[in-house]
């Protein structure tokens, strides 16, 4: 088991250099300085760039840059004069990190709860209802639903603040526009897979032994059901993280996809760099836990595990 | 008053053709304490009447019926009635611990604290045969050997305190040895506590060892009953004769004698799985058009042989020869793998679902026949009407035949190949006696018609006398007896070919009530694990004739004339010293 974490940690880890080695060439291709704006004379550009290095070859950088990554040391913001990477990822992240977990959860709890109705339920309109709505909501962009839910709720009938992160209500809105595509995916999924759980013998003979509905569906065939689920909980994630660029950037919520989209734009390449391989952290966090989870729930592969 | 009573059962699928009537009003009952068997071919609706009674068949089926009465009143599975199903290894939830599934039900059953629960789990386990219960409560089902599971299942099917239990093929999933070790247990508990049986099977020897009365039953209908006695005896309807006839083998006519110089040689072949499992040490001879059979229980390493011969393992010591050439890669490369065939156990699950019977066949044929597809056509067309089935099957998914006819397409996936070397790998398990029977037939008409090597592996030795001249019988990993078909089964020299035959029981309700199964009555499979260390022989554990130097050395192989035996009864320290012309006879 040490062996498969440590594997896991060690592959990990190479893939976040090659992700940064990656981003910090694609940052450079976008076109003009991070000095450079309306109202600066190109010698004063060219004068700043000088003092932060850019004026060295590329790979130079490059390699100074890694060093830098390899000790910890995300470097300074180009665009906020004497605030570190790192300050920024302390301040925006905390607010990005609540507002994914409670979209995950709604969509764990939504799309299980949904998904166990769609496979036991024995009316046909449910059925429709359910597995409608999970395509129809698979099909909306974020964008756009942000917007929609901005319009309705909170500028027409003005029940929810359409701006920041201030009190629980303030979540609503945008929880409601992160979670509802994962609610889908985990709803279909928790769906099919319980309702093939349902087929299996082992299922006829618990019935068979007397057990109830409720008990033959919650110790026995859930443990098989949930694992696609957990299997998803790494690539929702990745989507949430995605998903909180626009949410963040439409409800204007201070949080780590806000300044990321801002350092794009205003080609902040250390934040941009920083905010990446951050983020790259994460997914590849969760992953590891959401497999080791699955793992832990096959009792084949945790003995396996166990021995070796 | 009957415990079980069922009255004009019918059931009917929605969605079938006109005549979609799976069970056509049968009727049966069963008195308190009594062992009632229904037997019939499968597909003859055995299993929809087991799971209508029990009121467990899918929403899609009407059931309708004139009563189905339980002691009286109505049927409530876990509570009156409790079924024991065939497959243990999928009605166990897998990742669920056994005691937590033993215990589950016995809580359903009646209120009760964890505690009393967990005592009351031990305490089945017990009941059912299962050594250290304690230990076996913290495992889940894999960790299991199929007896051992099956030994759970019939625990929980007692949790529930039944009047009755109804058994759906218990022990077809199961080698001869395991399989009577739970008939003697089924035998035991209806004695001890007074539940009444209803067996369920297609094996007319199961069914003569338990059961007291008999129904058979045929495509939905019952078309025959009576006292075991009476139906065993003097069956009145053909289907019935039929069905008993299959099962005894009226007088076996064994395959063609070793001719000309053996096709394939097996020489001190050994091959070690890390778990200490393997074949060792293995010496064997296949003759051109000759069919040898290799029996023995699950896990004794027939498969293994037959994998290294086709080549799909690599031998970790010992030569193979084929032809008089030694069998390494580079000849193997040469013949190509269509030399060696493979017809697997399972018909399901070796057949691509998304190939077509002709496309399957197709493939196999291609490495042989290339391009010329009209010609390929027509090869796979007369491959199909060579095991019985027709030209329009060619285009019909595997999903469209049933268990036989998938068989037979296995068999013509491996034929169309045109091998020296056929290898059927327990290729008849899987199947009813009748489907059986016509397999058997179809593989000794085609045998003789290729003139084809044929490497028969099963551990149903009446299959194994019926096909094969010569028998290998393999134990732990070596050949304990390998000899002339006919003297081996009916007079076997190892003490473990003896308990093999004896473990078969007979369709004959008379001699199959004194059925005592194995002569190592329950020790079976489960001391094998500890003898494996040893250096002796690995069946000096069940042995009754064990001595004092078979758990200390390894015996040799002692020929005499065609017959082989590894056993110290036969060797020369034991008999003594022989004369020239000395004729061994069994010593068991």
């Amino acid at each position: 088991m040490a062996r498969y974490i440590l594997k896991r940690i060690l592959t990990g880890i190479i893939a976040l250099f090659v992700l940064a080695a990656v981003t910090f060439f694609l940052v450079r291709l976008i076109p003009g300085s991070p000095f450079q704006s309306a109202a600066t004379s190109s010698s004063v550009v060219e004068a700043v760039e000088r003092e932060y290095g850019l004026d060295r070859p590329l790979f130079e950088q490059f390699l100074s840059y890694m060093g830098k990554l390899l000790r910890g040391n995300f470097g300074i913001s180009y665009s906020n004069p004497g605030v570190s990477v790192t300050e920024i990822i302390w301040r925006t992240w905390p607010v990005t990190a609540s507002l994914g977990t409670a979209a995950l959860v709604v969509s764990l709890l939504a799309g299980t709860g949904l998904g166990t109705l769609l496979a036991v339920s024995k009316s046909r309109g449910i059925q429709r209802i359910i597995s409608g709505g999970a395509m129809l909501a698979s099909g909306i962009p974020g964008f756009a639903l942000a917007v929609i839910l901005l319009l309705v709720f909170s500028v027409r009938l003005n029940w929810f603040p359409s701006s920041g992160l201030s009190s629980p209500l303030h979540y609503v809105l945008p929880v409601t526009a992160l979670s509802l595509y994962p609610a889908a995916v985990i709803t279909r999924l928790t769906g099919n897979a319980l309702r093939a759980e349902l087929q299996k013998e082992y299922v006829l003979f618990a019935r068979a032994k007397g057990l109830g509905e409720t008990r033959t569906l919650w110790t026995h065939a859930m443990k098989h059901a949930c694992r696609p689920v957990l299997g998803y909980i790494g690539p929702a994630s990745a989507f949430l993280l995605t998903g909180s660029f626009v949410v963040e950037s439409i409800f204007t919520i201070p949080g780590i996809g806000r300044e990321f989209v801002n350092s794009i734009t205003g080609r902040d390449y250390t934040l941009i760099l920083g905010l990446t391989v951050f983020m790259g952290t994460v997914v590849i966090v969760v992953n590891l836990i959401a497999d080791l989870l699955g793992a832990w729930l096959d009792p084949e592969m945790r003995r396996a595990y166990r021995e070796s | 008053m009957s415990i079980l009573d069922v009255q004009n059962l019918r059931v009917r699928y929605h969605e079938g053709k006109a005549d979609g009537d799976v069970l056509k009003g049968v009727s049966f009952s069963v008195e308190k304490g009594e062992t009632v068997g229904i037997i019939g071919e499968s597909g003859s609706g055995k299993s929809t009447a087991m799971l209508a009674v029990m009121g467990l068949l899918d929403a899609k089926a009407r059931v309708l019926s004139d009563h189905i009465l339980v002691g009286g009143g109505k049927p409530c599975p876990g509570k009156n009635i409790a079924m024991v199903f065939q497959d243990s290894l999928n009605c166990l939830n897998p990742s669920v611990k056994i005691g937590r599934q033993v215990a589950e039900t016995v809580r359903a059953r009646r209120k009760c604290s964890r505690k009393e629960a967990a005592l009351r789990t031990e305490e089945l386990l017990d009941t059912v045969g299962i050594r250290s219960p304690k230990l076996r409560m913290e495992q889940y089902p894999f960790e299991l050997s199929g007896g051992m599971r099956q030994r759970v299942v019939i625990a929980i099917a007692l949790a529930c305190e039944p009047q009755i239990i109804l058994a759906d093929e218990p022990t077809t999933a199961l080698d001869a040895a395991v399989q009577a070790q739970i008939i003697l247990l089924l035998k035991r508990i209806v004695r001890k506590t007074d539940t009444s049986l209803l067996l369920v099977s297609h094996d007319p020897g199961v069914t003569a060892a338990l059961c007291s009365r008999v129904y058979v039953m045929r495509k939905g209908q019952m078309v025959e009953s009576g006292t075991a006695e009476d139906v065993f005896y003097f069956p009145k309807e053909e289907y019935t004769k039929r069905l008993l006839g299959d099962r005894i083998g009226k007088g076996y006519k064994a395959g063609e004698e070793p001719c000309g110089d053996p096709l394939v040689c097996v020489r001190n072949v050994t091959k070690e799985y890390d778990t200490k499992e393997g074949i060792y040490d293995i010496s064997l001879d296949i003759g051109e058009g000759e069919t040898v059979a290799i029996a023995g229980e699950s896990g004794s390493g027939k498969t293994t042989l037959a994998r290294v011969i086709t080549g799909l393992l690599e031998a970790d010591a010992g030569h193979l020869y084929y032809r008089g050439q030694e069998l390494d890669g580079s000849l193997r490369k040469t013949l190509g793998r269509g030399k060696f065939q493979m017809v697997f156990q399972d018909p399901y699950g070796s057949l691509n679902p998304v190939l077509t019977a002709g496309q399957a066949l197709d493939e196999s044929l291609r490495p042989i026949v290339r391009g010329e597809p009209a010609l390929r056509r027509r090869k796979v067309e007369a491959m199909l009407a060579l095991v019985g089935l027709s030209a329009k099957d060619a285009g019909k998914y595997p999903s469209e035949f049933s268990g036989g006819e998938r068989q037979r397409i296995g068999l013509a996936r491996a034929l169309i190949a045109k091998p020296d070397l056929l290898v059927c790998d327990e290729a008849l398990s899987a199947l009813d006696t009748r489907t059986r029977e016509q397999i058997l037939e179809l593989l000794k008409t085609v045998r003789e018609k290729e003139r084809l090597s044929c490497l028969f592996i099963s551990h149903d030795l009446h299959a194994v006398r019926r096909i094969s001249s010569r028998v290998g019988v393999m134990y732990g990993g070596r050949l304990a007896e390998l000899g002339r078909t006919k003297d081996i089964c009916s007079d076997p020299w190892h003490p473990y070919t003896r308990l093999l035959l004896d473990a078969v029981p007979k369709a004959d309700p008379v001699r199959a009530g004194r059925f005592r199964g194995a002569v190592a009555e329950e020790r079976g499979t489960e001391k094998r694990g500890i003898e494996k260390e040893g250096r002796g022989c690995p069946f000096a554990a069940n042995c009754t004739y064990a001595m004092k130097c078979c758990a200390e050395e390894m015996p040799g192989q002692y020929s005499f004339g065609d017959r082989q035996v590894s056993c110290f009864l036969y060797s020369e320290k034991h008999s003594g010293r022989r004369a020239k012309g000395y004729t061994m006879t069994s010593q068991i």
